[in-house]
């Protein structure tokens, strides 16, 4: 199973460090192969430097893609991470 | 933007001693301090804000590699210090391993900007084993500053 879907940027300060190492945490609890596309960037969505590699800013596009059997699942709660206020979250990463 | 735009040649070493986080970061603004990118008088308040950062999740991002960073009043543009511990130094990483290789981040407040840009700029550098091996065994700063440079010629 593979899906694609766009998302825009929601955290205000953009895809730094810290948000690129909450979704790779997040990422790595799927099997499914995982990858950002940003432009004609595209990166391992299970490898912080590829993450901080796109330099995500806020309201920018990005697509997910997921290919796996959890795919869907997997694509579901990163989007709602990118699409959302991530450094207001809490976790320790 | 080219990691030389932000790395001030002084700011280099490759011979970091501390054994221990804080004592690494302390180091690599000593380094900024040398390169007169920050003023002596900062030096406790800015330690104060990447200790802070680092309290939220550790910089150590795996791989060996270490991203201290944070967000200064003092500071007018991004600047950074890059070091090299020999021995690796225990750093909370993400992956359970010794940081050998460090570059530290320091960002005017209130511009998320050119710092993911430089994240972006040092991740391309770094997530090549290749160029880890090769500065991790840099000779001197001199060594390092060429590496960097090639590189930094070679990917825009």
């Amino acid at each position: 199973m593979i899906i694609k879907r766009k998302v825009k940027i929601g955290n205000r300060q953009g895809l730094h460090a810290r948000p690129a190492a909450i979704f790779v945490q997040i990422a790595n609890k799927f099997s499914s192969d995982i990858v950002i596309s940003k432009g004609d960037q595209k990166v391992n969505g299970k490898s912080i430097m590829g993450i901080m590699m796109l330099a995500a800013e806020c309201g920018s596009i990005v697509y997910i893609t997921a290919s796996g059997d959890d795919a869907h699942e997997a694509v579901e709660e990163l989007e709602k991470l990118l699409s959302g206020n991530i450094d207001e979250l809490n976790n320790k990463v | 933007m080219q990691i030389m735009d932000f790395l001030n040649p002084k700011a280099i070493s490759t011979d970091l001693e501390a054994t221990e986080k804080k004592g690494i970061i302390k180091e690599l603004l000593d380094l900024l301090i040398k390169s007169s990118d920050i003023n002596s008088k900062d030096k406790d308040n800015i330690l104060d804000v990447i200790m802070e950062r680092e309290a939220l999740g550790s910089t150590g991002i795996g791989l060996g590699i270490g991203i201290p960073h944070g967000k200064s009043a003092n500071v007018k543009n991004l600047v950074a210090a890059f070091g090299i511990s020999r021995k690796g130094v225990a750093f909370d990483s993400l992956d359970g391993e010794p940081v050998y290789i460090f570059f530290l981040l320091l960002a005017p407040q209130d511009t998320a900007g050119p710092h993911l840009k430089a994240l972006a700029r040092i991740s391309r550098l770094l997530k090549e084993k290749y160029f880890r091996d090769m500065l991790v065994k840099a000779s001197d700063p001199k060594d390092v500053l060429r590496i960097i440079k090639d590189e930094d010629q070679k990917k825009q």
